[in-house]
């Protein structure tokens, strides 16, 4: 998968319906779009699409990326709308419809629809899942995007019941307000939500986090340039990582950490914060104890930015430095200047793309599990220090 | 901080244990062949587009060998590859792309004859090592004729160029164009020659047919839904239907009618028999008819393949008189163009050459034929497959039909007999899958209409499917066989056709049933199938 094969062509002004009425007005509105000839449609739908926020500005993000969403998954989109601040209305929850159309290559027509449910009030937002139920085209997996700020391992029981019928749980951990507390927290709530399918058989269920999946090319990059064929003596020397991040980003490099950590077989000595600026943790291995550092800097892509290694070969201090090159291409410098950068492309990474992409991703990741295990360590030596 | 001299790992912790293991490993990918027409219209765009969407390794570079080269070889292939790329490429020349793809693009210059080219060949690998970090695995690719195809691989083991298969340190993998021989003896032949070389498992034999998503999905489709298996059988299929129909002949031409590119001097001796049938459909066939392999270990779904092989009905001489037909085409239209005849075409290319034209031209370039799998499970099931050249559209299927339903109820006196529920899935141009029921019209009366149910790939799953050759590249840098031909499958295929090839050599009959081009080959194809009751699909 590459592009999207659609592009969009039409869309139908958003109604408001009662919830019982959402089936008959998408049916209307498909009518209305088909015109009086009432030519045959496609109607491509892979799954339910749910997709949970609150802010009016989260709002407008998520539907600003639906169109593209739909372009590479096409669904059945249920946009949950939960103001739950709002303590004055207690209105029943609220329906709004739209149906859209994209042009195929082939010149085929195919449309999709959007619902969009509004609940204001706790009591209301507390209800959505049942409206959410009815909302559901049967016999199509169902995918949750959960995309609040507010991690869902701490959102409180709401995330549990519209989990319910989800065959996944999409999150995203990027610009976590309490990095630490949120990734201790997810790695202890993953357990409780993720049902493998020899756990659950017909209720298995799969969580992915986004940031994860935007370390997907830093995770390919990495075995390649610290393999033993490339880079001989590396493993063997290695004393230090430092991880270079941007604003927001210290989670995703936290991840990045905890996946080398699992992967090379180490644990967690001590660690050491210095608030916004720098996290350092003491790490013992089966060669000896290593240093693992991540810094932020104040401007730049909210994303891990580089990622250096430091051993001893021969009584010499080596590096090997990793890095964007440019925005959509990932290097390895490496130290002798006569040798080619060696580099891997990496495709946009919109926030719809990932969505998207992740969407039709629903295999167990037992290496993200295993990763966010480290994780949780890394989190417990942040917050014992602070 | 670091214990010295510990034993060195040889195993890239990085890799092991985790799906991760099959993500293409660092390597330089050796196009042999790579001023060819293979090279130029699908490998170097496969390879750029891999690029684009980040599927190569990092520690990477290609590096193309053969003659042809104009001024700075580098430059050469470079520009090839562009041009390529423009034509060919399913996504456009990107700069940035470009630049970074081109940086690692090479070329060696030198005959596929000359042991001292390899040499220089070595040197320059050695060089790209250093380079990019490749740690010296190699992926030979042999886009040559066939005939090149032994002393190039005995060249490559001279010059010190075949890893150890058991190296978990780097790996060498060569990967084997068809036509492997053109006979049981000359295919034997390039398979001892190549084993001589390349141990089974760093032998990758390409099939591009089976990297498409269609083919690759016939097995999900059968073994990943629960209703469709059950019915997978002489019980309920009547018969199944394999067509390649290509729109294309051997020469194509420019808007003036001018030649601008000819694969006669490939294909005539050969024909469809030879490049279709033996390789695709026989593996298309293998696919459809197989037993379902207890795991997807690259080795079991080969077995099962071969299960299938091993039952195919040997045809005597007397039933390839009767099973088999074969045809040329003559001059047409196609799209409401003039196409000219095979014969001439042969003509015009050897002429062209300054060459020997060769006798009133007997290559068949179409075929058609009704094969049994002798087993439990297809026993009386005639498989019927056809591909030619120069038919009214590009199309290839496997179409299952089912048998009818009982002369009872709907089908006791139908007013027009109820069409039997064909399963479809498409391998090109469109992808997807078609299912075609009875399903009754509207109104007070019962009339029953055929109905199909459609998936198509790109508007359910959206976005663009990747072109075979990349998907095969990938797996051969990540070391997974699957889609890849085992040496005893190709025998057993060569096995199959060779009383075929021989009846026809024996017959020694100027004699070819001829069709025009723009039509769905011979009457004596028609012939048959309608000699069983049954009709070619209308494509």
């Amino acid at each position: 998968m590459t592009n999207p094969a659609t592009e969009p062509y039409a869309a139908m002004q958003p109604r408001r319906v009662w919830l019982k009425d959402v089936e008959a007005e998408i049916a209307r509105q498909l009518r209305v779009i088909q015109g009086p000839t009432g030519v045959p449609i496609n109607r491509a739908r892979m799954s339910n699409l749910v997709i949970f926020c609150r802010q009016p500005e989260q709002v407008e993000l998520v539907n600003q990326q639906i169109p593209t969403i739909l372009g590479y998954h096409p669904c059945r989109v249920i946009l949950l709308v939960g103001d739950d601040a709002n303590q004055l209305g207690q209105a029943p929850v609220q329906a709004e419809v739209n149906v859209q159309a994209s042009l195929s290559e082939k010149d085929q027509l195919i449309f999709s629809e959007q619902v969009t449910l509004h609940a204001s009030g706790s009591d209301v937002v507390r209800r959505l899942p049942y409206a959410v139920r009815s909302c559901l085209v049967g016999d199509l997996p169902t995918n949750l995007w959960w995309a609040d700020t507010v991690p869902p391992s701490l959102a409180g029981p709401l995330v549990y019941d519209l989990a319910e019928s989800a065959q996944q749980v999409v999150y995203d951990s990027i610009g976590w307000a309490e990095p630490a507390k949120g990734l201790l927290a997810t790695a202890q709530w993953l357990p409780k939500i993720e049902r493998t399918y020899a756990q659950a058989r017909g209720r298995w269920r799969s969580v992915a986090d986004l940031n994860w999946r935007r370390l997907k090319y830093w995770r390919r990059l990495i075995p390649q340039a610290l393999a033993p064929a490339s880079t001989p003596g590396l493993l063997e020397g290695l004393s230090e990582l430092t991880i270079t991040h941007g604003p927001h980003a210290v989670v995703q490099a936290c991840l990045l950490a905890s996946w080398i950590a699992c992967k090379l077989g180490w644990r967690v000595q001590a660690g050491h914060v210095e608030p916004g600026v720098e996290l350092e943790w003491q790490i013992v291995a089966a060669r000896g104890r290593h240093i693992v550092r991540i810094q932020r800097l104040s401007e730049g892509p909210p994303r891990v930015t580089q990622v250096q290694v430091r051993w001893q070969q021969a009584g010499q201090a080596r590096s090997l430095r990793m890095l964007y090159e440019t925005p959509t291409r990932l290097a390895v410098v490496p130290e002798d200047q006569s040798c080619q950068r060696r580099t891997i492309t990496v495709p946009e990474q919109s926030l719809s793309e990932l969505v998207a992409r992740q969407l039709s991703d629903r295999d167990h990741d037992p290496v993200f599990l295993e990763s966010m295990a480290v994780a949780q360590v890394f989190a417990q030596t942040i917050l014992s220090r602070s | 901080m670091n214990q010295p001299n510990q034993p060195v790992e040889l195993v890239n912790p990085f890799s092991s244990g985790t799906p991760d293991a099959l993500i293409p490993q660092p390597c330089v990918l050796v196009i042999f062949g790579a001023a060819g027409d293979l090279s130029w219209r699908k490998l170097l765009p496969a390879v750029y587009n891999l690029n684009v969407d980040g599927l190569l390794p990092s520690h990477f570079a290609v590096l193309g060998f053969g003659i042809g080269s104009q001024g700075d070889p580098d430059e050469w292939i470079r520009r090839r590859a562009a041009d390529g790329i423009q034509r060919f490429s399913r996504q456009p020349l990107e700069q940035t792309h470009w630049e970074d793809f081109s940086r690692s693009l090479f070329y060696v210059e030198g005959s596929f004859n000359d042991l001292s080219a390899y040499q220089q060949l070595k040197a320059r690998l050695d060089m790209l090592d250093t380079q990019f970090g490749t740690g010296g695995s190699r992926v030979y690719y042999l886009s040559i004729p066939p005939q090149v195809v032994p002393v190039c691989v005995e060249h490559l083991k001279a010059a010190g160029l075949v890893g150890d298969a058991a190296d978990p340190q780097r790996f060498t993998r060569v990967i084997v164009e068809k036509p492997i021989g053109r006979d049981l003896d000359s295919a034997r032949e390039v398979l001892r020659d190549v084993a001589k070389s390349f141990a089974e498992s760093q032998t990758y034999r390409i099939d591009h047919y089976l990297g498409k998503e269609t083919v690759q999905n016939l097995m999900v489709v059968r073994f990943a839904n629960s209703i469709f298996e059950p019915l997978w059988n002489n019980k309920h299929i009547d018969h199944v239907q394999i067509t390649v129909a290509e729109e294309e002949g051997l020469t194509q031409r420019s808007r003036t009618g001018e030649p601008t590119g000819s694969r006669i001097g490939y294909y005539e001796g050969v024909g469809a028999l030879r490049d279709m049938v033996q390789n695709h459909i026989m593996q298309l066939m293998c696919l459809t008819a197989m037993e379902a392999p207890y795991s997807l270990e690259p080795d079991m779904q080969r077995d099962a393949k071969m299960g299938v092989l091993r039952c195919l009905r040997p045809l005597t001489p007397e039933e390839v008189d009767r099973s088999v037909v074969r045809a040329q085409y003559i001059d047409g239209e196609i799209h409401g163009e003039q196409v000219p005849s095979y014969r001439h075409e042969v003509r015009e290319f050897f002429s062209q050459r300054g060459q020997p034209i060769p006798q009133e031209s007997t290559t068949e370039t179409f075929v058609a034929m009704r094969v049994f799998v002798d087993n439990w499970r297809w026993a009386g099931v005639p498989f019927y497959l056809r591909t030619g050249k120069r038919l009214p559209k590009r199309a290839s299927e496997v179409a299952i039909t089912f048998k009818d339903v009982p002369q009872v109820l709907f089908n006791a006196k139908p007013e027009v007999p109820l069409e039997p529920t064909v399963m479809t899935l498409r391998v090109q141009p469109e992808e997807g899958l078609s299912l075609r029921i009875a399903s009754k019209l509207p109104g007070p009366k019962v009339r029953i209409y055929p109905v199909k149910m459609e998936f198509n790939y790109a508007s359910s799953f959206g976005g663009k499917t990747p072109e075979a050759y990349e998907r095969l590249l990938l797996d051969v840098m990540a070391g997974d066989a699957t889609l890849f031909m085992r040496r005893d499958a190709v025998e057993a295929a060569w096995e199959f056709v060779m009383p075929i090839l021989q009846r026809w050599e024996q017959s020694r009959s100027r004699f070819l049933p001829e069709y025009r081009a723009g039509t769905w080959g011979p009457l004596e194809a028609d012939r048959l199938i309608e000699s069983d009751g049954r009709n070619w699909r209308t494509l």
